[in-house]
């Protein structure tokens, strides 16, 4: 199908877009959040549409497709200011409080409406690179191999990244919970 | 001895790779030692599998995609289809019409058409 496309079958990309919209969609609203997602994903598309002449098969369709959807949200964030990831002064740990219900409900099954609030506000102090690999890593469950190749970075680099941003999530996460609890208390 | 703000950062990311399960045998081995020292770095690593296990479960949510997203899209797909096919036949045409007038204007000696 993504060769039909690539030869301008428009009615093949048609198909591409119905099949691999929740990709799309998906990663944007990870990376950029609610209010850009649908503009990015609108984004993407339109320039999957006009790279696809030169797809050729060498990597899979969803792979190429991750690359576009990605570089789309990081241009998009480097238009912005440049956010200010969540400092970490190494005084103390970052730690999450236990969940209400024990190890027995280790939030697994379902997340409430705040904490998914909280998680992705905790995301939106990630650097956006950073974030990417941890959204790919983590949310995406992709390989450093196929993360490396999306990113277009070294498989190290692309290590690195997912480990900073798992450690900056945490921080912001912890900071947020400890906010929350004061503001409460 | 406190470690440096860098190996704090170290061991934060040393911990996180260890929740993460991406540490080798002998790297895993070292944070597990670490860990059975250190307490508050035991809670480091729970407080990261609570927070990857969250991450999960937020990633395997289902996603309703908004019909805009794809719906405009595919339009602006089939309108640049369009676009390219009538800049093709506009150019196509012009190209006939030139070589007509060329033809009636007697400034070239074969005839139009391919014929004799």
């Amino acid at each position: 199908m993504a060769i039909r496309a690539s030869r301008g079958d428009v009615g093949a990309f048609r198909h591409l877009v119905r099949e691999h919209s929740g990709l799309v969609y998906r990663v944007a609203l990870r990376i950029l959040g609610i209010q850009d997602a649908q503009d990015a994903s609108q984004e993407a598309w339109i320039r999957a549409w006009r790279n696809i002449e030169n797809f050729r098969g060498d990597s899979a369709f969803s792979t190429w497709l991750y690359r576009i959807t990605v570089n789309t949200c990081l241009s998009v964030r480097r238009k912005e200011s440049r956010r200010r990831e969540r400092e970490y002064s190494g005084d103390e740990l970052p730690f999450l409080p236990e969940p209400r219900g024990g190890d027995a409900d280790p939030e697994a099954a379902s997340l409430g409406a705040q904490r998914r609030e909280e998680l992705l506000a905790a995301l939106d102090h990630v650097r956006a690179e950073h974030r990417a690999a941890l959204v790919l890593r983590h949310m995406e469950g992709l390989s450093y191999a196929e993360i490396a190749q999306i990113l277009e970075v070294p498989d190290g680099t692309a290590k690195g990244w997912v480990s900073r941003g798992r450690a900056a999530m945490l921080v912001a996460l912890a900071r947020d919970e400890n906010d929350h609890r004061e503001t409460t208390t | 001895m406190m470690p440096s703000g860098d190996q704090r950062w170290e061991i934060l990311e040393k911990v996180g790779a260890y929740a993460a399960n991406e540490l080798e045998n002998e790297e895993a081995r070292e944070v597990e030692r670490l860990m059975f020292e250190r307490p508050d770095y035991r809670r480091l690593a729970e407080s990261y599998t609570r927070m990857l296990v969250m991450l999960n479960t937020l990633g395997n949510e289902p996603v309703e995609v908004p019909e805009d997203a794809v719906g405009y899209a595919v339009r602006r797909a089939y309108v640049s289809a369009f676009m390219r096919s009538a800049e093709v036949l506009i150019w196509d045409l012009g190209r006939s019409y030139l070589d007509a007038f060329v033809y009636y204007l007697g400034l070239r000696r074969e005839s139009y058409g391919g014929g004799t």
